[in-house]
């Protein structure tokens, strides 16, 4: 693929931005960790030998426990079943990932009642939360839904909040006014009470929650767009477009969009942690995913209800907070990037 | 204030002319005492508040959420906080908490027709509602008057005044008698009638709903609410020159002068609250702060105090109603098998640290009525299989059972999230049992509107408690198949109504009991309940300067500090000395002696 020379300038900048850069490459593997955490953080085996056939429990179907030998229909619990190989000394074995604890699994104990502090021993690392569940593996699952809640509802946002700003800007006259009014009514709504009202009546899943976020949250977008458009519109290069008799749809989002991508850009990083933010809070104050949902939310909420099990909250405040610098530097190196005046610098 | 004097003069001659205009109506026409009545009153059970307790103090409570109405009948009347309306307002008669023998309140004389079925009473000629006028015997028939009406839109208080209440006859201002429909062996707690003030009402007409929504109604209990806003705080202050307040089984008792409700929305908030001594009262019937949360300063150095109190009374029927309308629990298997899901006692071991006991039915505590022979369905993944299987259904790849691609996978609404970890625990062992949970926490008043609207799957809640089960009203199908009643199982089995409407008409005790007996084992048949746990105790913490009779409670105590009540309530009083004590100790950072009470006095022996 061939890039514009400015894209490649503005490329290689970004890459001399030491900070930002290496905050995206951390950014990026965090989402790899969290895209294959079921093979890293899971109560399911990744190989099991079981009597001359291997087994790979990771995805699909779950495989119940007579498959091996055990006296149940449900679920095999392969810790178990691997204690049970290696006191038998049978030639079957398996493998369990990093974390052998599952999003969802309660680890009780007897006689001991969670939350359960930190213990290498136990393969807790961070220990569990209030009814037992492995804290690693509340973060990582919490984490991939944060993010990709924040992922799409950014492209819902954006798309919608581009399009009608876009249009705005260009056609101007009534049709802006007649928006302007409309996104002014709207931006009055205060749209976390809102969620919180709908919340309340019906729990939301996922796309429900994006929904309703995205339904109030793409007007930001279109003030900026709007402007930038009604400045970008004058430019000789979409004049001689015109005349070249190209259509309203053409010179949109062919040579206006693509020259507005650097606004564009420059706000999506703040864009994504205020989204991880938003459904943290939401789900903190109990009106988020239902549970047993991982979520980060969840955990702060159980951290400030439990204040003498300190590895719950400090292991989700310092989650939060390197995923959130990591994404402010991102941000401020794009924008640093994009900066038309060379010379600003991040100290 | 000439002015107003003329008013308040014309008003008087203006009622002098109507009791005039009223009164020989009232007398003529009008039945006389029958011969013979043996009037009975009771003045020798013990008492059991405290003859040191004394008058003062403000009580800081809390409540979760703000009623949604100070209405106690008609639509969103049904909350927690109604509580507080109805424990101000005294009945003709009430139980001793721990003798269960008719005590005297609004009335000082009772007496039992030969017919079983009509009670006579004599009215305490004291007795005054809040606002001065004094409670006479039509208040008493303005009360069926006003519960019949259909513009309070209650059909359950609709059909109640009229099934059960045939009518109240008045023999002068001070003396009337109550019939029931039909003779019964509890006649004195049906009709032990509580007035409704006539001279407030007037005629119920169709605005009333909203017309009285937030009005404060009179009554004649010890405390009447004194300030509101809404959202965020109910005020009740103590009437100083109660007219009840010397008779036998309320003196020294309802000692607080001023009782504050704050909305406090988050239990964790209210526990922080109370440390920094704003609440003056905290449960810690939750394991996790009896014994954890409680390893705190305050408690530690004294300030507080801890006290574990066993009750004898009837248990909540805290569990998971089915909701029999909805396609998979219409089979009988499918909830027998949920049943024997529910892993409740791995939940009781290893979540709650033993301390809750498995409620084996939904009446158990009701003495004799209680059916001890049934045992709740216990954790059983053959017999899950065994029912699933009968029905035609097959474990699907996720483990789920799967029946004409539809999955055993059902809503549990539930309100309170210290609940959550328990529904966790359980939602894990239903996958095991190939049955999905879905959790679904909701506010309060929104979980109870739902249930009452029947639009559940599985309703976790509990149910209060009265003298004798009550069984109608939740299982009878007249309640099934429509929104706000009580019957949030859409129970509807015509074996069922047979029992509930002979148990309802039964004459004969011995009859009611077998009958309860019989109904109970109904309910355990039909499978639409899944009893939970049950709690024969309370356990609370209390800033210090509050002080508690030597035997803190009664069998029928379920809050050692409730500051109403006219059964158990405010037994509790203020120690002025103890609070300028404390205050100082705190300021000198001075350790005092922890305290711990505990009390088995009235413990179910096992």
């Amino acid at each position: 693929m061939k890039l514009n020379p400015l894209t490649q300038k503005k490329i290689r900048r970004f890459q001399s931005i030491k900070r930002g850069y290496y905050s995206l490459v951390v950014f990026i593997i965090m989402i790899g960790i969290s895209l294959f955490a079921e093979l890293l953080i899971n109560n399911r085996a990744l190989i099991v030998y079981y009597d001359g056939e291997y087994y790979f429990p990771t995805y699909g179907q779950m495989i119940p426990g007579k498959v091996f030998g055990l006296d149940y229909e449900y679920e095999t619990n392969y810790r178990d079943l691997q204690k049970r190989f290696r006191a038998k000394n049978s030639e079957n074995w398996l493998v369990m990932p990093i974390i052998p604890y599952g999003k969802l699994e309660t680890d009780l104990k007897e006689d001991r009642y969670p939350p359960f502090p930190p213990s290498f021993q136990e393969e807790h690392y961070f220990g569990t939360d209030n009814v037992g569940r492995d804290i690693v593996a509340r973060l990582v699952y919490g984490f991939r839904i944060a993010i990709f809640f924040s992922l799409i509802l950014l492209l819902a946002n954006y798309s919608i909040g581009i399009s009608i700003g876009i249009v705005m800007g260009y056609w101007g006259g009534k049709f802006d006014l007649f928006f302007q009014r409309i996104i002014e009514i709207w931006s009055n709504v205060p749209f976390l009470y809102v969620i919180i009202i709908i919340s309340s009546i019906v729990v939301p899943n996922f796309m429900m929650l994006v929904l309703i976020m995205a339904f109030f949250g793409w007007i930001n977008m279109t003030w900026t767009m709007r402007t930038v458009t009604y400045k970008e519109k004058e430019r000789e290069y979409i004049l001689a477009a015109k005349s070249l008799g190209a259509s309203n749809v053409r010179i949109l989002f062919k040579h206006l969009l693509p020259n507005t991508v650097a606004v564009i850009v420059t706000y999506a990083p703040f864009s994504v942690s205020g989204g991880i933010v938003a459904l943290t809070s939401l789900d903190y104050l109990g009106f988020g995913l239902p549970p047993p949902t991982p979520s980060w939310g969840e955990l702060i909420q159980q951290g400030w209800a439990n204040m003498n099990a300190w590895w719950i909250s400090i292991s989700v405040i310092v989650s939060m907070l390197i995923t959130l610098i990591v994404v402010t530097f991102i941000g401020e190196a794009v924008r640093e990037a994009f900066d038309p005046k060379l010379h600003t610098t991040y100290e | 204030m000439i002015i107003y004097n003329r008013i308040l003069l014309f008003r008087t001659v203006f009622c002098l002319i109507c009791l005039f205009l009223y009164q020989p109506d009232q007398v003529s026409g009008k039945e006389s005492l029958p011969e013979g009545i043996k009037w009975l009153t009771n003045t020798t059970d013990p008492t059991f508040a405290s003859e040191q307790a004394k008058k003062g103090g403000i009580f800081h409570s809390s409540i979760l959420s703000f009623p949604m109405t100070f209405r106690v009948v008609g639509p969103d009347s049904n909350g927690s906080f109604r509580s507080a309306f109805d424990d101000n307002q005294l009945s003709l008669i009430n139980i001793h908490p721990n003798t269960e023998n008719i005590i005297p309140e609004l009335a000082t004389h009772w007496a039992f027709g030969d017919d079983k079925k009509t009670m006579y009473f004599k009215l305490n000629e004291n007795a005054k509602w809040s606002d001065g006028k004094p409670v006479t015997a039509d208040d008493f028939t303005f009360t069926l008057e006003f519960m019949r009406s259909k513009e309070i839109v209650a059909p359950w208080y609709n059909d109640y005044y009229t099934k059960e209440i045939d009518k109240v006859i008045v023999y002068d201002d001070h003396t009337l008698a109550v019939v029931a429909t039909k003779a019964q062996p509890d006649l004195h707690l049906r009709v032990g009638l509580t007035p409704i003030p006539r001279h407030f009402y007037g005629k119920p007409d169709k605005d009333f709903i909203k017309k009285y929504n937030w009005k404060i109604v009179p009554n004649t209990g010890p405390y009447q609410v004194s300030d509101f806003q809404k959202g965020k705080y109910i005020h009740f202050e103590r009437k100083k020159d109660w007219w009840a307040k010397d008779l036998r089984y309320f003196k020294n008792r309802f000692n607080v002068d001023k009782v504050v409700f704050t909305v406090v929305r988050d239990i964790n908030i209210l526990w922080e609250y109370f440390k920094k001594g704003k609440e003056d009262v905290f449960s810690l019937t939750m394991p996790n702060y009896w014994y954890e949360k409680s390893k705190t300063p305050v408690i530690e150095n004294g300030y507080v105090h801890k006290i574990w109190f066993f009750n004898d009374t009837q248990q909540s029927a805290m569990g998971m109603w089915l909701n029999q309308d909805r396609e998979i629990f219409r089979d009988q298997n499918a909830r027998y098998a949920f049943a024997h899901a529910m892993n409740i006692d791995k939940v009781i071991k290893n979540v709650l640290r033993n301390d809750y006991f498995r409620l084996e039915h939904g009446f158990v505590g009701y003495g004799k009525y209680s059916n001890t022979s049934i045992k709740a369905r216990r954790f059983d993944l053959e017999k899950v299989g065994q029912y699933m299987r009968s029905s035609g259904w097959n474990r699907g790849g996720d483990g789920i059972w799967n029946k004409d691609e539809k999955r055993f996978s059902v809503e549990v609404t539930y309100s309170n999230d210290e609940h959550t970890p328990r529904l966790v625990v359980l939602k894990e062992e239903a996958k095991k049992a190939g049955i999905e949970l879905r959790l679904q926490r909701l506010d309060p008043s929104a979980a109870f509107k739902k249930f009452l609207e029947k639009k559940h799957d599985v309703a976790w809640m509990g149910w209060s408690t009265s003298l004798r089960p009550q069984f109608w009203e939740h299982f009878h199908s007249i309640n099934a198949h429509k929104p706000q009643t009580n019957n949030i199982t859409n129970t509807d089995d015509p074996e069922m109504d047979r029992l509930n409407d002979a148990f309802r008409n039964s004459l004969e005790e011995k009859e009611r009991i077998e009958l309860s007996k019989k109904i109970q084992s109904k309910i355990h048949e039909i499978g639409c309940f899944v009893p939970t746990f049950m709690v024969p105790y309370v356990r609370q913490a209390y800033w210090r300067w509050w002080r508690l009779p030597e035997i803190p409670g009664t069998k029928m105590t379920g809050d050692l500090f409730s500051p109403f009540g006219s059964t158990t309530g405010g037994l509790f009083w203020y120690d002025k000395d103890l609070h300028a004590e404390t205050e100082k100790a705190m300021k000198a950072n001075q350790k005092l002696k922890p305290v711990t009470i505990l009390n088995e006095l009235y413990k179910i022996k096992s």
